[in-house]
């Protein structure tokens, strides 16, 4: 009997709702909109921009915060331009990607082409045995390799600075490089799940395969410390974050953080710093929930 | 366009070679064109859809693996998370939780667990989702089953 009348009051709220116009409002439209939000977004930066001087991010801040200002400063002695990458989610990935391949590009550093395709096939067969099929992820990991490949100069397929900077600017090559280093992350993360259990509970609250799954995987999740660390394991490469915030010091005096992400030796004999005292190749500029490329004087 | 192309040739010729191991999901490509699939799946036992056979209907994107394909029912089917009119789905994996590590397959395996498991909090169905939500699990499966009965089931004689 009680049953009978749930049904008969859901049946009548229903029915208001039902005729409704939003009856023929669906996901999809929701999806169409946001990404004509993001081609709108994508017209005013590329996914990766020009190499512009470090006073150019001044000019953000001129009517905001001192400290900020006094630390664009500090940044001005120490480093010699930023080139930036467009607040999509993936920018981490995207500012990996192009200063990697430069680093190559730039040093012709064989050994650490080597070693770096060494790790990308632990990666593989780290996905293998989670279990994903081949056909997910091979296509993602190829076009990396060809761009590495692309890098070193004096072959055939080689490729010149100014077609590696169009290419990362290409959805088809870069959306591609960045899906690849997220598979490696998401492996690297499963495969060493006790390791990263306590901060991802931390984080989210949820089960390492579910973050995987919901932060590291899709396109546009952003990248946090989890992620970052990851990346460095995997694939063995060092990376420095600074560090752009309002936090100030102690003694009045204005300096900026950095961060060192060096890959765990003892579990990867095959990182690319042997000694502590080697600087990371890779740089990467902070602000709250965004990632830049930074260049070293 | 190429990339998307060669991708779901390679689920194509995975789901012709793993025809028996999923005896629940029938995928088959449309004759002419890669970008268009439909599937048959078998609604889960001890589930207000068993004995249906519900058949979905795939539109891939160009953009596809990196965006996920539109999924909806063709087969009329009274649950929570799917329109009842339209039959779209509300699946969080073909939305924003969309990655290249699903396919096609997997999206259907994903589809017949949300029929097992449906979420009445981010209802599509108000109708069906307020049943579950009232606590009326008798009401929702009377509903749910005359519909399997009536849409998703040969009709006899």
């Amino acid at each position: 009997m009680q049953n009978k009348q749930a049904v008969l009051e859901d049946g009548q709220a229903a029915h208001v709702t039902d005729t409704h116009d939003w009856d023929n409002f669906v996901d999809d439209d929701i999806m169409q909109q946001k990404s004509a939000i993001h081609a709108e977004e994508a017209k005013k930066i590329p996914f990766l921009g020009d190499k512009e001087p470090i006073s150019s991010l001044a000019a953000e801040y001129q009517s905001g915060s001192p400290i900020l200002l006094e630390k664009i400063k500090v940044l001005d002695e120490q480093y010699a331009a930023i080139r930036r990458t467009r607040g999509d989610g993936n920018c981490f990935f995207r500012g990996f990607m192009f200063s990697y391949l430069e680093h190559i590009l730039v040093s012709q550093d064989q050994a650490e082409v080597d070693r770096i395709q060494a790790n990308i096939e632990k990666s593989r067969n780290a996905l293998q045995s989670l279990g994903y099929a081949d056909l997910t992820f091979e296509d993602f990991f190829a076009l990396f390799i060809e761009q590495l490949e692309g890098v070193v100069q004096g072959k055939e397929g080689s490729i010149s600075h100014e077609e590696l900077v169009s290419r990362c600017r290409d959805p088809s090559v870069s959306d591609y490089v960045v899906m690849f280093f997220r598979f490696v992350t998401s492996a690297e993360i499963q495969k060493r799940s006790v390791f990263f259990e306590p901060f991802i509970m931390g984080l989210t609250n949820t089960t390492v395969e579910q973050f995987c799954k919901s932060s590291v995987e899709p396109m546009g999740e952003e990248s946090d410390h989890v992620q970052i660390t990851a990346l460095s394991d995997a694939l063995g490469v060092p990376i420095r974050v600074v560090y752009l915030d309002r936090s100030s010091c102690d003694n009045g005096g204005v300096s900026v953080n950095h961060h060192d992400f060096m890959p765990t030796a003892s579990d990867l004999p095959n990182a690319s710093v042997s000694a502590e005292k080697n600087n990371p190749f890779i740089t990467l500029l902070y602000r709250p929930g965004h990632y830049d490329i930074l260049y070293p004087k | 366009m190429q990339a998307s192309r060669a991708r779901l040739f390679k689920e194509y010729k995975e789901v012709q070679r793993e025809k028996s191991a999923d005896p629940d999901i029938q995928l088959v490509c449309d004759d002419s064109n890669i970008f268009k699939w439909t599937a048959l799946i078998k609604g889960p036992s001890e589930t207000p859809f068993e004995g249906g056979v519900f058949q979905l209907a795939f539109s891939v994107p160009e953009q596809y693996p990196l965006q996920p394909p539109q999924v909806r029912f063709l087969t009329k089917i009274f649950h929570p998370n799917v329109h009842f009119k339209t039959g779209e789905i509300c699946l969080d994996i073909l939305k924003n939780a969309w990655s290249p590590a699903w396919t096609l397959q997997s999206v259907c395996r994903a589809i017949i667990a949300l029929m097992a498991h449906p979420e009445p909090d981010s209802p599509l169905n108000c109708d069906s989702g307020n049943l579950l939500r009232s606590g009326d699990v008798r009401g929702y499966q009377s509903m749910a089953r005359m519909y399997t009965r009536l849409a998703a089931m040969p009709k006899k004689g």
